[in-house]
């Protein structure tokens, strides 16, 4: 997956240069091509597979799309001229659906009737009642959607027929649809206050049905008020409780968030069983449309909001209210929102009106519409009786003052306005103190929080000032939004062709500035004009405030940007739109934090935090966490810090992203004779919207016209633009202190990795206590806080091959001019043969792989040639499984060869005593040689090979180029001049080196397994036993797999002849290193079979059945050397596939307390009709089924990831303490040399903490507590399943006999 | 075309089987039972029922069909047999033909026939059926849709490199205005069924595979509805496509017979139809197809050599069907595109769906003419189409 997305980013700039969108948006016209990059032998090299590998690592975190727009068809939809966007949003056939919920609101006595007998099943069957009501509840709201949707014809006809069929149906048939009506409806009159949250919906839900018997509404809820009472009273005293939580989420959830997962945090109030229930997975499609709908109306009334234009937002809100089918979209928060865009203008009396149509809609006001209210009311000095009045309605609604303060967040002045209002009335009124900061109870972190033995923080070699002013140079950049560089290949001289090329691009893109703007203009011109003759929501253009939220020249200048770097190759369709719009979308939002003031307020803090880490302060016992929540709470801040929740649903994005390409193609002309004067001159379209067929589908892709790509090759253009948050940060970054907040300034970064839509980690860090989270934030700003500098000399030699021709065996990928040359024919192509065509296009699929890999150089060594004087860091987030990556997407500290050798500690620490002996024994590890051979013997010889490692120094280009030949020769130069330098200073031991070393684990997931299973074999062969050699586990799966072939050979086995001679370390080591992560026969076999065809004289001809043979006989060794592993793998997945099959998904806690979920569900393709195509997206949400292949496949690897990332967190946590700088690519740890030993004392030490805890018992507990615990005390009729459930999730696989403190003693476990 | 409704034939011998006999007798059909003593199926008749159709024990084997019933095998004889002429008839190759019912019957009527199987299972019945006879039959272990893949590297059972074929079948290539060299007669399996048309086409109009031995007669049962698609008229919507133009320029298409889901066995464990799905268009019937290659179709401007673009061309306009052609013209920046379909009488406004086969035929032979069409871009994206689309 991650292979075929990067190959999807490489192809081509327009794909690498965006702020990481391109790894979302999955191309799957790309996917043929990246096939043949692994199949395709003649073009495979190694080093494309270097880059794809280390990126594949990085990117690993965001491995399932949750907006996967991988089909992009020109579905020919009929007669669908409806402008309304909201309903062009819909599925096709919401139609055939409707006659279920027809024929339930049938007859309208049953309800009540039905609701009566509820009242005894309820108690007992608390459980399975909310969840039919979430479905049934959708299912109405299906049917209501659907008749939305029809046409007044069909409405007509389908009524009597939908009712006709009702009848004639059995009982038996009739009887659960009544049941299934009935339940929302009592349950949401029932439980109007414990369920304050859920009313809403379920009232809104139940409402239509009202409707279609045809009966007032209010008479409805009359008759079923009454008789469900009697089950209110014995829910009352929880239902208090549960008062606080709604009212919580409701205030700080973003606004999708609310409608699907209001049920578990209501439920924290609740009894405890409940906590342990999945989110309430409504209905499939309809509720996932709803969802789009819903999200679709609040970010456009956000943008009203921003716009500060309450009229407009007003009007939008009034269409939809007005609209009977619409008004069920609304949510409290959409009148909020409302609300508060008049509160800032202090318009009361409409205030006032909103709150009366909260009343009419059925809605109760929320801590935030208070807010707003008071808000105003603070902005225009209200009378005090208006004061009072609201502030009575607050208590009366069942909250309290101090919650306005505890539970909203705040933008702007609004905290202070809301207080005057307060004070107003209660002079004496002083808000609630804030929280006391709590501490990680976790055992495995006691010693690293307890404040005795507390080391101040590392300090930085910077003051104070030079600090602020770093802190500026990053804010400057951030606040423009991109940057542009020169790039390495500036140093070039100029032809005169060149010169030539930019005057006329220059002169072009003066002409397509003021094309589309005028484009521009002239669209939101007619969309005005229509949308203020709209009289309904459907005729209304959604688009519109969205294009009026920058300046005009804002767009145009992006849109000139994605021009720029549009590879010739072209781009779909649908990637080139995402791209568009995340870059408006990210625009937007500095802006509105810039309009909340939020920037002064951070500002003001992190000027008082840097004297943490500022070297001329005084120290301070806290960690950066720690000290920023001080400042924070000192400066009275609190809850004015994060931003509310304002992202765009996808359907938005991909039409905003439509309409600007649209505009662009539209407005973009050149003349044709430009290169070519003999032509007549006419003006032809740059960009060219065309069709690529996949087998059976066809994706619309835009394509540059060659003239124009010429032309920019032509003007060979040294300047770049990237967007702020593909540079390194130029100040320490802010410390993350909450799931939304730290990382950069100002760009958006979230603490979890995670693809549009995927609102489900947000959520569930969310509803996680903060202290849990603890550990982990400061995990990753710790090494978010590592300062990184250039290793100027490495660099240099490598931007001077880089601009000569390149060097494929080194790395440095050669530009095109060195490409291979297609063969020339004459005539016209259509004529030429088979075998030249093939030819032609092989050279040309060569060229774009060099392309993309050039490119990608290209932008690593412009990046750091950029900040080659400056210090700098790589802020970190974190994927769904905690594994932890630098956000800068290019250019860091986890990418190939290259990137890594020019990368050097800031800090300087002296070498000590053993520390020169550390860098010789790095060097060895880096040349791969001696892998076999125990750490004095790697030392000797490179004492025995000084000679070439001098000369390697001294001449890298020139001399007898020892170091190109090694496994890593980039990094291993980097490593020869550092000891030449060391050894060459007259005390080595006081030498001050930058230069990190590197411990790596070996074959990281099989020592967890191992360890997990105390498998005393797997132990030995991953070198968690200490051994005087290292333990080499390819070595010995291919000793394995060799004792197999022989067994086979002698019994005639004719492929197992065949291999004699074959099978070494190289040919297993993928397949063996991957099977921990879950590699498939499918996918073993073709790695092992690429291995097979590097070998010259294997036969050909037995490829297929050989590498058949081979991966069999891996898996079957590494079943005999490594038994626990395999049972508890089989565990894990047979696990993980009886919960997705009981509709849920994996949820599991990592030992420090991370919550995760795997977010892998079943997709589905959504048609949106957009002018210049029809585009399928695909989507995936936490509202459709959990994908059961997925779930079950992946739960393994993720599981181990989840524990290796523990382990790097909890050895990056007590370095900290031991005062070490630590980084980490995984299962790689970095530190300076002097500090090797100390780091592998405490990784040794955290490895056997971690596995001390009863983790996979843990992890039986967590489950069978979260899916096998029935609330229901008719324990009898537990269904098969969940017995099936409970007794695979209770029986743990058993241990093995190996002891665990061994590990502590281990030379080789990590080296 | 002579799309005529076949008569229902043994469509009535086969509701019955599918309503009442199916799971008791599993392919041991009452009207066979009934049917008069043949030779050379003895063994077929005295296996259980089972082994008359083989049913996979593996799940996720692709669905075949057969069929199992003498009065439809009549059918389909006698459909193959109308509209021959006199003289010595062409070899009739039967892929897939599972148990042998057909076979049977063809032979019976006198033809002379190749059996290309795939399935292991099938074989021995069927080459004992071969040994009793003297040369009439000729069973060919092999997948007709595994014929001449793309893959390099050799060749292994049951996929057959058509050179082999045809050289064991003992037919020799043909000049195309010749007279049909080979019929071929089998069931197309409905996965991947549209592909598999798409790559028929292709060799048609490259003159690939089958078709490098002249004008090859196919005789297929395929999906109502991707009939439908083949025999679309201009304007119809969901059922004119690209496919349609190509099949239609390509050959004559001549519907024999109609014949429900139901009649058919299929080798599915549970004994179900396995019915694919179809939202637009309605998919009833397997339609017994016959394909015969055009006899003028390289006469004008087109050629095996071009006929990648003439396809790809196609493509491109019918991508987007409501679109006009004026645009799509306009995009591959083609010069003077109204002069040129000024002469072509083709409307200015005239909507890409709304062309008929012969008018795109026309439409590339007229920018074979053209000198700027070899200029544009489009034709290195052809390369790449072909590529994508024969893999």
């Amino acid at each position: 997956m991650a292979l075929l997305r990067l190959r999807a980013a490489l192809r081509g700039p327009g794909g690498l240069r965006g702020p990481g969108i391109p790894w979302s948006v999955l191309r799957s016209y790309s996917s043929a091509s990246a096939k043949e990059v692994s199949t395709n032998g003649t073009c495979e090299r190694t080093e494309l597979l270097k880059v794809l590998k280390a990126r594949a690592k990085q990117l690993q975190g965001s491995n399932i799309p949750e907006v996967t727009v991988n089909k992009v068809e020109a579905a020919p939809l009929e007669n669908d001229k409806s402008q309304d966007p909201l309903q062009k949003a819909l599925a096709p056939h919401p139609m055939e659906e409707q006659p279920v919920p027809r024929a339930v609101g049938g007859s309208p006595a049953r309800p009540s009737s039905w609701a009566r007998k509820l009242q005894k099943e309820t108690y007992i069957q608390q459980l399975k009642l909310e969840r039919k009501l979430s479905m049934a509840a959708s299912q109405l709201d299906l049917g209501d959607q659907a008749k939305a949707e029809a046409k007044p014809k069909t409405k007509a006809e389908s009524k009597p027929k939908a009712k006709a069929e009702a009848k004639p149906k059995t009982k038996a048939e009739a009887k659960p649809k009544a049941k299934a009506e009935a339940k929302p409806k009592a349950k949401a009159e029932a439980k109007p206050k414990a369920k304050a949250e859920a009313k809403p919906k379920a009232k809104a839900e139940a409402k239509p049905k009202a409707k279609a018997e045809a009966k007032p509404k209010t008479q409805a809820k009359a008759t079923a008020k009454p008789k469900a009472k009697p089950m209110k009273s014995p829910k009352t005293p929880k239902a208090s409780k549960a008062k606080a939580a709604t009212a919580w989420s409701q205030s700080c959830a973003s606004p999708h968030s609310v409608y699907t997962h209001s049920k578990p945090t209501v439920e924290l109030g609740e009894e405890g069983v409940k906590l342990k229930r999945p989110h309430g997975r409504l209905k499939d499609k309809d509720s996932s449309q709803h969802k789009v709908l819903q999200e679709t109306i609040h970010s456009s009334l956000e943008c009203f909001l921003f716009l500060q234009q309450p009229e407009q937002a007003e009007r939008f809100l009034l269409l939809c209210h007005s609209d009977p089918r619409k008004r069920k979209l609304l949510d409290v928060s959409a009148y909020n929102i409302v609300m508060r865009s008049w509160a800032r203008k202090g318009c009361l009396q409409h205030i006032d009106r909103l709150f009366s149509m909260l009343e009419s809609a059925g809605f109760r006001p929320t801590l935030d519409s208070y807010t707003a209210a008071l808000e105003c009311m603070g902005r225009d000095q209200s009378s005090p009786e208006a004061i009072w009045r609201y502030l009575q309605r607050l208590t009366s609604d069942g909250f309290h003052v101090d919650e306005l303060f505890q539970k909203c967040l705040f933008e702007e002045d609004e905290k202070e306005k809301v207080l005057s209002a307060i004070k107003t009335v209660l002079p004496n009124y002083l808000p609630p103190p804030p929280p006391k900061p709590q501490t990680c109870k976790s055992s495995l972190l006691q010693d690293f929080y307890s404040k005795e033995k507390v080391v101040s923080y590392p300090k930085l070699d910077f003051t104070v000032e030079e600090l602020k002013e770093r802190f500026q140079q990053q804010l400057e950049m951030e606040l423009n939004n991109t940057i542009t560089i020169e790039s390495v290949e500036a140093a070039k001289p100029l032809t005169p062709q060149a010169v030539k090329a930019r005057e006329l691009l220059t002169m072009l893109r003066s002409q397509w500035h003021n094309n589309i703007l005028q484009a521009l203009q002239k669209s939101k011109h007619s969309m005005a004009v229509a949308k203020a003759r709209a009289r309904t929501l459907s005729s209304y253009n959604i688009l519109y405030p969205y294009l009026c939220l920058l300046p005009d020249e804002e767009y145009v200048g992006i849109m000139l940007q994605v021009l720029n770097t549009l590879s010739p190759q072209g781009e779909s369709l649908a990637v080139l739109a995402r791209e568009l719009s995340s870059r408006v979308y990210t625009r937007y939002i500095t802006q509105r934090k810039l309009q909340s003031q939020q920037l002064e307020k951070v500002q003001a803090v992190y000027e008082n935090y840097i004297h943490l880490l500022a070297k001329d302060s005084q120290p301070d016992q806290y960690l950066p966490r720690e000290y920023w929540e001080k400042l924070v709470e000192e400066a009275g801040f609190g809850s004015s810090l994060n931003l509310k929740d304002c992202s765009w649903p996808f359907v938005i994005l991909m039409r905003l992203g439509m309409h600007m390409l649209e505009l662009l193609v539209k407005a973009t002309k050149l003349p044709k004779n430009l290169l070519n004067p003999r032509l007549e001159s006419k003006h032809i379209p740059v960009l060219y919207h065309i069709y690529s067929f996949q087998h059976t589908w066809q994706v619309g892709l835009i394509k540059p016209h060659p003239i124009f790509s010429q032309i920019l090759t032509d003007a060979a253009e040294t300047t770049l633009t990237f967007s702020s948050s593909a540079m390194p940060m130029l100040c320490p970054p802010v410390p993350w202190t909450s799931p939304h907040f730290g990382a950069f300034i100002m760009n958006d970064t979230k603490l979890m990795r995670f693809l549009d839509g995927a609102v489900q980690h947000q959520q569930l860090l969310e509803q996680c206590p903060p202290v849990n989270l603890h550990p982990v934030l400061d995990a990753l700003t710790l090494l978010g806080n590592c300062a990184w500098k250039i290793n100027q000399p490495v660099l240099d030699i490598i931007i001077s091959i880089f601009n000569d021709k390149g060097n494929e065996e080194l790395d440095i990928p050669p530009p095109l001019s060195e490409a291979p040359r297609p063969p020339t024919a004459p005539g016209h192509p259509s004529t030429w043969s088979k075998s030249l065509r093939r030819e032609v296009l092989l050279c040309k699929k060569k060229a774009a792989e060099m392309h993309s890999l050039r490119m990608d150089a290209l932008y690593k060594l412009s990046i750091a040639n950029y900040v080659r004087d400056k210090v700098f860091w790589f802020p970190h987030n974190m994927d769904f499984r905690g594994r932890t990556y630098p956000c800068p997407p290019y250019f860091n500290h986890l990418g190939n060869d290259v990137t890594r050798a020019i990368l050097l500690f800031a800090e300087g620490r002296p070498l000590g005593p053993r520390g020169l002996d550390w860098l010789k024994i790095h060097l060895i590890n880096l040349t791969g040689l001696k892998k076999s051979s125990s750490l004095q013997e790697r030392l000797d010889y490179a004492n025995e090979i000084m000679e070439e490692i001098l000369d390697s120094a001294d001449h890298p280009l020139t001399g007898r180029k020892w170091w190109m030949n090694t496994d890593e020769p980039w990094q291993a130069l980097a490593c020869c001049m550092e000891i030449v330098k060391a050894s060459r200073s007259p005390d080595p031991a006081a030498y001050i080196s930058h230069f990190p070393v590197h411990q790596d684990g070996s074959c990281n997931g099989l020592q967890h397994y191992a360890a997990l299973g105390r498998d005393l074999i797997g132990a030995i062969s991953v070198n968690l036993v200490p051994c005087s050699v290292p333990q080499d586990v390819y070595s010995a799966v291919a000793q394995q797999v060799e004792e197999f072939r022989k067994k086979d050979a002698e019994r005639g086995v004719k492929i197992a002849q065949v291999l004699q001679g074959f099978i070494s370390r190289k040919v297993v080591k993928q397949t063996v290193m991957t099977v921990v992560y879950g590699v498939t026969r499918y996918g073993g076999r073709l790695q092992i079979e690429k291995r097979l065809k590097e070998i010259d004289d294997f036969p050909e001809d037995y490829l297929w059945e050989a590498s058949q043979y081979l991966v069999k006989q891996v898996f079957n060794s590494i079943k005999e050397m490594f038994s626990a592993t395999r049972d508890i793998q089989n565990w894990l997945t047979e696990s993980a596939k009886l919960i997705s099959q009981s509709g849920r998904t994996v949820e599991w806690v990592t030992p420090l307390g991370l919550p995760i979920v795997q977010p892998y569900y079943r997709s589905r393709s959504t048609v949106l009709n957009c002018g210049m195509q029809h585009l399928s997206v695909r989507t995936s949400d936490s509202s459709q089924k959990p994908d059961t292949v997925k779930q079950k496949n992946a739960f393994p690897p993720n599981f181990i990831h989840s524990l290796d990332s523990t382990h790097m967190m909890l050895t990056a946590l007590h370095c900290l303490r031991q005062g070490l700088t630590f980084v980490s690519v995984h299962d790689c740890y970095w530190t300076h040399a002097l500090t090797v030993d100390t780091m592998n004392r405490i990784c040794r030490q955290q490895f056997v903490a971690l596995h001390s805890e009863k983790i996979l018992q843990d992890l039986s507990e967590f489950m069978l507590e979260k899916y096998c615990s029935s609330s229901s005390p008719n324990t009898v009729t537990i269904a098969t399943w969940q017995k099936k459930l409970m007794e695979q999730l209770s029986n743990v696989p058993r241990t093995g006999e190996f002891n665990l403190n061994q590990v502590m003693d281990s030379t080789y476990f990590f080296s | 075309m002579l799309a005529k409704r076949a008569p229902p034939g043994a469509a009535g011998c086969g509701r019955l089987l599918a309503e009442a006999l199916r799971p008791l007798l599993r392919g041991l059909w009452p009207c066979w039972a009934a049917g008069p003593q043949r030779r050379g199926l003895r063994a077929a008749e005295e296996a259980p029922a089972e082994r008359l159709v083989q049913r996979e024990k593996r799940s996720g084997v692709a669905v075949r069909r057969f069929i199992a019933c003498p009065r439809l095998a009549r059918t389909v004889q006698q459909c193959l047999q109308r509209g021959a002429g006199p003289g010595p008839q062409p070899v009739l190759l039967e892929f897939s033909p599972g148990p042998g019912i057909l076979t049977q019957t063809l032979l019976d009527a006198g033809l002379r026939v190749v059996a290309l199987e795939s399935n292991l299972a099938y074989l021995p019945n069927l080459q004992s059926l071969e040994n009793s006879l003297d040369g009439q039959l000729k069973v060919i272990y092999g997948d007709f849709f595994r014929l001449d893949p793309l893959v390099s590297g050799t060749l292994k059972p049951p996929a057959v490199c058509s050179d082999k074929l045809f050289e064991t079948m003992g037919v020799a290539a043909v000049p195309w205005r010749a007279d049909v060299p080979l019929r071929i007669f089998g069931i197309m399996p409905h996965t991947l069924e549209r592909n598999r048309l798409w790559r028929l086409l292709f060799s048609l109009y490259e003159c690939n595979s089958i078709y490098k031995y002249g004008r090859v007669e196919l005789n297929v049962f395929i999906s109502e509805r991707e009939y439908l698609v083949l025999t679309g008229k201009p304007g119809r919507a969901w059922a004119y496509q690209a496919l349609t133009v190509l099949a239609q320029i390509g050959c004559e298409i001549e519907l024999l017979h109609m014949e429900p889901w139901s009649s058919f066995a299929t080798n599915m464990k549970s004994g179900g139809l396995a019915i694919p799905k179809s939202k637009r268009l309605p998919n009833d019937h397997l339609c017994l197809v016959r394909l015969t290659p055009q006899q003028n179709l390289f006469t004008r401007g087109l050629k095996p050599t071009n006929a990648a673009t003439f396809i790809f061309m196609v493509k491109q306009c019918l991508a987007k069907p409501k679109s006009r052609l004026r645009d799509r013209l306009n995009s591959w920046s083609l010069d003077n595109t109204s002069k040129l379909l000024k002469e072509l009488e083709i409307p200015k406004n005239a909507v890409v769906r709304d062309l008929y086969p012969e008018d795109y035929r026309r439409l590339f032979e007229a920018l074979q003419n053209s000198s700027t069409f070899a200029e544009t871009w489009f034709c290195e994206d052809v390369l790449e189409s072909v590529r994508t689309i024969n893999l």
